[in-house]
């Protein structure tokens, strides 16, 4: 039933032992495969132990072959989802909101895409990952089998030799660990996606994934693991709830935390000053616009149109159009951050703009399928 | 002569562009600051416009429109408002000073009103000063 909570974990127990907790969400994906509910799955599959690539697939083999407990991939899979088949994603909480944002743009029908939703404590860049490893402990970074985060300890496992432990706090001081806009992303638990999955609340000795189901969609998954007898569950407990609402609530504060920490000095600043030094960096390569999950404008958009050839601006109209834009749309994801050439923070810039948006008219984007308050007039507002 | 600021305004074509111009009939006094544009309603202004003229470096902007309910296409005024409320956030995260945009409702024949807002306008804006998104000198 929609709301409700369970632990389960998948029947098979090589499923079992290699998902991330208790392989659910594995055994519910083939599920859906075997019942014919979706035709496709989109997954990221792990090419090496620090990366991962999004992957299509309907083969249950290869869905099987995929998991891995680093479900959560530094990358957003929105972009890659066809158009007008049944298709199950495994999402982080942005790769809901981009989902829901992107089926707003008639990208695709929502009706079509179920929503497998990851709880995600944050997502770690390669590059950065592996150059930690050595830099921290000093270790050969081709030794690492594998890399976990467990309350709030980051753990590389090697096959030989120990694992290699260091506080996610420590990591991240020494400017390792998560990405930036994870570190101060607020939103944990994707409670806009079909089904919520995770281990925050699992008691410790036992392997089983929390899942807690949101919509329609989602049970129909659910339904479909449990005919096809792929998983074991239990109703969860008062107590297991509550854990999991604590772990959420501390990731919360944390995020709020940073975020003021990162966001708050410019408050007092001369903003304009710090956007035009910022942007005075931007080489106009519009990579973020290609990234940019929300922005659907493609070719012909006009912060491209308008944007050019402008040069003794302060800021280009290409970023100004683009703050502008964003401002009701933006869902912190962070790609626009990661790809850009010269390190602009533009994902704390563009949150800025969308956080001061959200305060003033309360409408969050990419929660459900409500249309920005631009593009709907209210009679009787001035 | 001493810095003058220079106003853009978008004025509707129904009201306030003749409300503009009953304010020059009357001969209402107000400074030679505004720059006009007509558009054919104040909902056709994009935010984008209003960027780009800031960053052409006007010192103030300000968008005019029939009051609510008045709109000669029904209710096209009400996507102004909803939008300007956006570039009013937009204005103020971005640090330029708030009084630099404006939204006044004029009618065609509030030719009192236009003069009222100008004056009141450039007061404003003169005491703030040229506007820091002004492109640098010698290359406009």
């Amino acid at each position: 039933m929609t709301g409700q909570s369970y632990l389960a974990w998948a029947k098979d127990p090589e499923i079992r032992k290699r998902g991330g907790s208790g392989g659910f969400v594995t055994a519910a994906l083939i599920a859906g495969i075997k019942e014919g509910i979706i035709d496709e799955v989109l997954l990221v599959r792990r090419i090496d132990q620090f990366e991962s690539v999004p992957y299509l697939t309907h083969d249950p083999e290869e869905v099987k072959s995929a998991s891995s407990p680093q479900l959560a991939a530094p990358l957003n899979l929105s972009s890659y989802i066809p158009r007008g088949v049944k298709v199950a994603v495994t999402t982080k909480p942005c790769d809901a909101r981009a989902i829901i944002e992107r089926a707003k743009r008639g990208r695709f029908e929502l009706e079509d895409v179920y929503m497998v939703g990851l709880n995600c404590g944050g997502t770690m860049p390669p590059v950065s990952t592996v150059a930690s490893v050595r830099d921290i402990f000093g270790v050969d970074p081709d030794t690492v089998t594998g890399i976990e985060i467990e309350r709030g300890e980051l753990i590389f496992k090697r096959d030989r030799g120990e694992d290699l432990t260091i506080s996610i706090d420590e990591a991240e001081k020494k400017g390792y660990g998560r990405r930036e806009s994870c570190k101060y992303c607020n939103t944990n638990i994707p409670e806009m996606a079909d089904l919520a999955c995770g281990n925050w609340g699992v008691p410790s000795d036992q392997r089983a994934t929390f899942v807690e189901i949101l919509s329609a969609k989602g049970e129909e998954l659910f339904e479909a693991a449990k005919k096809t007898s792929m998983i074991e569950f239990e109703d969860a407990t008062q107590k297991e709830l509550e854990k999991r609402l604590k772990i959420d609530r501390r990731m919360r504060e944390l995020a709020n935390r940073r975020w003021d920490e990162v966001a708050g000095v410019l408050d007092e600043m001369d903003r304009l000053a710090y956007y035009i030094n910022e942007f005075s960096r931007c080489i106009h390569c519009e990579s973020c616009k290609i990234v940019c999950p929300v922005c659907v404008c493609e070719a012909d958009a006009k912060c491209l149109d308008m944007g050019q050839g402008n040069n003794h601006y302060r800021i280009s109209l290409y970023n100004m159009i683009r703050l502008f834009h964003l401002m009701d749309s933006c869902i912190g994801c962070g790609q626009c951050e990661d790809v850009c050439p010269v390190d602009i923070p533009l994902t704390m810039i563009h949150q800025r703009f969308e956080r001061r948006m959200e305060e003033m008219i309360g409408y969050r984007p990419g929660f459900d399928l409500q249309k920005p308050p631009l593009q709907k007039p209210e009679e009787g507002v001035k | 002569m001493s810095w003058q600021p220079k106003i853009l305004a978008f004025c509707c074509n129904w009201c306030s562009y003749a409300g503009a111009d009953l304010a020059g009939v009357e001969r209402r006094q107000m400074p030679p600051t505004v720059r006009i544009i007509r558009v054919m309603c104040s909902g056709t202004v994009d935010p984008a416009w209003v960027l780009e003229a800031f960053l052409e470096g006007v010192d103030g902007v300000l968008i005019t429109g029939c009051h609510p309910g008045e709109c000669h296409y029904l209710n096209a005024n009400y996507h102004t408002a909803r939008r300007y409320r956006l570039l009013e956030a937009f204005v103020k995260e971005f640090g330029l000073e708030p009084a630099r945009l404006r939204l006044e409702w004029i009618a065609a024949t509030e030719g009192v009103k236009f003069a009222e807002v100008v004056r009141d306008m450039t007061d404003k804006i003169r005491a703030l000063g040229p506007s820091p998104l002004r492109p640098e000198e010698g290359v406009r």
